[in-house]
């Protein structure tokens, strides 16, 4: 702040200062931090749909209950199979295609961007009616792909066999996962210290020395955002699961996410949901905080 | 200056946050109630729906605020309304919602007193008990009804032979003759024949009724207070379908999905079946009892052992969500009491293209009213049949789920009568809260 400014104006600055914050702040406070707190309240209570009987403190029933529920567990590996599988790939296909798009023309570059950019952009139930039916067991064109060219004999029912429909919901998670750390890649990249690279070839660098010794340190903060948010995304992975499977088959593709809303919305126990979501976002954070660790020692 | 305006523009910002707020919570007068209501019949059609509501108001001088749900997911929207304290004041469904879950969980306005002794002689018994919770309360009032049944492309069972293992007149066959059916249509035309729809969702009463009737298992107990689908004669259903060339177990699709791939000529039956589908069983509007490409429908009672089976009912009316104003409750009640209960009862009837639930109302004789619609007056021979309405028995939410993944389970087992018995056992259990 100018201290050149009297009292008075630095006060009124002050004011009009909180004033803006006010609308965020009170936003933040009603629809972030005070649901948040609930959800660490509840979790510790049998809260449930039933007006007729009051809530009851249990402490940690709920947590205990968890780990001895078998569909949560296998939701918990589930999760983490689509999180150590997604992000990945998605870092390093997305690292890869703009490495490959970012020296390219304007015209190029941004057909390219349009490209991988419209999964994320089209409506997620847009997408998923596609994916449907395209993994149709009757007609879908998969089916009638690998048939016609004589890889299977028989349809498989890709959303309909425990074998295959966590997998073809990654394959989904990826399409609609990569469109933005491409941009921010491209982005990163471009602004690269050229004189750098350009040093480094002089003195007979290769290519890959270049990458590795010059680009890579510079866009690590980029990487760094793209790993947390991807992983934190695909931890709540929940929009694919309720519009293609349910969960199913057989629970093969129920994730934490599915679960909480199933738990909390079909049957009512707000209290296991949100016990539910508190272990997960303590996964999240941990994840994180591992990710940020390890940039940082980079 | 930029100071001053900043400052005005911040304060506006806030004033305006306000009023948003204030407004949310400016009281309303009885003069509007909001109806929620499933796609039932044209109920679900915003046309049709303003057509009767318009009428209620210009009588009652009552506006009507009206939503329309999905069954994908109406119960979310209605569960977080409820939450919020933002419920509608009325409901449009069936039993298994109203009384068995929000009526259940103290969130239902108590209707006993909208049932005077001539309406409970005139309403079909099952639908009037099933309005009721044990302890006598009322929270729903209905208005229509109709028996879910299955369907076939008879098209496709003449050219398969199979026409011979149905009864068109009475829409019936044995279960002896439905698998001997699927068999002829599978030498015929392969896979798939039908589909146990087991994704979730929607539909279950279609699944329900053919593993029960099948081998006469039952669903619950007639006191509905306990679940009993790991009976022995279920389980043997439940084998009998997975060792049936032609019908899969397939958990990638749900009852919407069961019934496009029947109407595309995919499927050569449907499980998930009622008259609404036989009215009009796309949206393509190509014409009512037929496939896309011209195939006839016809619907079927589900087979059983004698022939004669029990099906499924489904009971819809109106329930009022306790939202602890007596005016709107009242304006609710007027609405319930004119669209179920009065000269106007008849439109609300036809605009579900369901079956009343009671031969008369207020005097007036309504069992006529589909006399001019010949699918409807056919389709009344499925009526007879209507089963036990269970679907009021107590956890009905995590059984409906249960009973999904049961489906899901035996079709990913390998088939042996332990492995189906383990899986029936386990779920049956799980909707049994055990």
């Amino acid at each position: 702040m100018d201290k050149t400014l009297s009292p008075k104006l630095r006060r009124q600055e002050n004011i009009s200062g909180y004033l803006f914050l006010l609308p965020s702040l009170v936003f933040f406070l009603a629809f972030v931090v005070y649901p948040m707190v609930m959800c660490i309240w509840t979790s510790f209570t049998d809260a449930n749909m039933n007006s007729n009987t009051a809530d009851h403190f249990i402490f940690l029933d709920n947590y205990i209950e968890l780990w001895k529920d078998p569909v949560f567990l296998k939701a918990l590996v589930n999760t983490l199979i689509i999180v150590f599988v997604s992000v990945p790939i998605v870092c390093i296909f997305s690292l890869w295609v703009a490495s490959v798009i970012h020296k390219m023309k304007e015209g190029p570059l941004s057909f390219f961007r349009i490209v991988f950019y419209l999964p994320v952009v089209t409506g997620s139930v847009a997408v998923t009616v596609v994916w449907k039916w395209m993994y149709n067991n009757y007609y879908g064109i998969f089916n009638y792909v690998l048939k016609s060219t004589g890889v299977i004999d028989k349809n498989i029912n890709w959303l309909g066999d425990s074998k295959f429909a966590l997998w073809c919901i990654i394959i989904i998670l990826l399409t609609t996962s990569v469109g933005q750390p491409i941009v921010l890649y491209v982005s990163a990249l471009s602004n690269v210290d050229h004189s750098l690279v350009e040093a480094s070839q002089v003195d007979g660098a290769t290519n890959t020395q270049v990458f590795w010794r010059i680009c890579w340190p510079q866009i690590m903060p980029t990487t760094l955002y793209i790993l947390v948010i991807t992983t934190i995304n695909s931890f709540q992975c929940f929009a694919l699961i309720q519009l293609l499977t349910s969960g199913g088959p057989n629970y093969a593709t129920e994730t934490v996410m599915y679960y909480i809303y199933y738990t909390a919305f079909k049957l009512y126990r707000f209290g296991y949901g949100n016990a539910m979501g508190v272990i997960l976002a303590i996964f999240i954070a941990i994840l994180s905080a591992v990710q940020f660790r390890l940039a940082k020692e980079k | 200056m930029k100071k001053i305006i900043s400052l005005l523009l911040a304060l506006c910002l806030v004033v305006s946050m306000a009023s948003v707020v204030m407004a949310a919570d400016a009281p309303e007068g009885a003069s509007e109630i909001t109806l929620w209501t499933y796609p039932i019949g044209n109920w679900g059609n915003e046309a049709t729906v303003k057509e009767l509501t318009d009428a209620f108001t210009a009588e009652t001088g009552i506006a009507v605020k009206v939503e329309y749900l999905t069954y994908a997911d109406g119960d979310d929207k209605v569960n977080t309304a409820i939450t919020a304290k933002q419920a509608p004041d009325l409901i449009m469904e069936g039993p298994e919602r109203l009384v068995s879950n929000w009526g259940a969980n103290g969130y239902m306005v108590d209707i006993a007193d909208l049932f005077e002794e001539e309406d409970k002689a005139e309403i079909n018994p099952a639908a009037l008990a099933a309005c009721f919770a044990p302890d006598g309360a009322a929270y729903e009032y209905p208005l229509v009804m109709t028996a879910h049944c299955m369907a076939i492309n008879y098209n496709a069972f003449v050219e398969a032979g199979a026409d011979q293992y149905i009864d068109k007149e009475t829409h019936t066959w044995t279960s002896e003759q439905f698998l001997a059916a699927v068999n002829a249509l599978y030498e015929t035309f392969g896979d798939p024949i039908g589909a146990i729809y087991c994704n979730g969702q929607g539909g279950d009463q279609g699944t329900r009724a053919l593993v029960n009737n099948l081998c006469g298992g039952s669903f619950t107990n007639p006191e509905h207070t306990a679940y009993t689908w790991d009976d022995e004669k279920n389980i043997q259903a439940l084998k009998i379908l997975y060792d049936l060339n032609g019908i899969d177990y397939d958990a990638s699709i749900v009852g919407g999905d069961e019934i496009a791939n029947f109407y595309n000529g995919i499927f050569k039956m449907a499980f998930c079946w009622n008259i609404a589908q036989q009215l009009n069983p796309n949206s393509a509007d190509t014409g009512a009892g037929l496939t896309l490409n011209g195939d006839e429908i016809v619907f079927m009672a589900f087979p059983s052992e004698d022939g004669v089976a029990k099906l499924q009912g489904g009971i819809w009316g109106f329930g009022i969500f306790d939202n602890g104003d007596a005016g709107k409750i009242e304006a609710a009640k007027t609405f319930i009491k004119y669209m179920c209960d009065s000269e106007h009862t008849a439109d609300a009837v036809r605009a579900s293209n369901f079956f009343a639930v009671r031969g008369t109302t207020e005097g007036i004789d309504i069992s006529g009213i589909w006399s001019d619609n010949e699918i409807m007056n056919e389709y009344t021979k499925l009526m007879p049949m209507l089963g036990d309405y269970y679907q009021v028995t107590t956890n009905w939410a995590a059984a409906r789920t249960a009973w999904w993944n049961m489906l899901q389970q035996v079709g990913a087992g390998d088939g042996s009568e332990e492995a189906i018995a383990a899986a029936v056992a386990d779920f049956c259990a799980q909707a049994n809260g055990q």
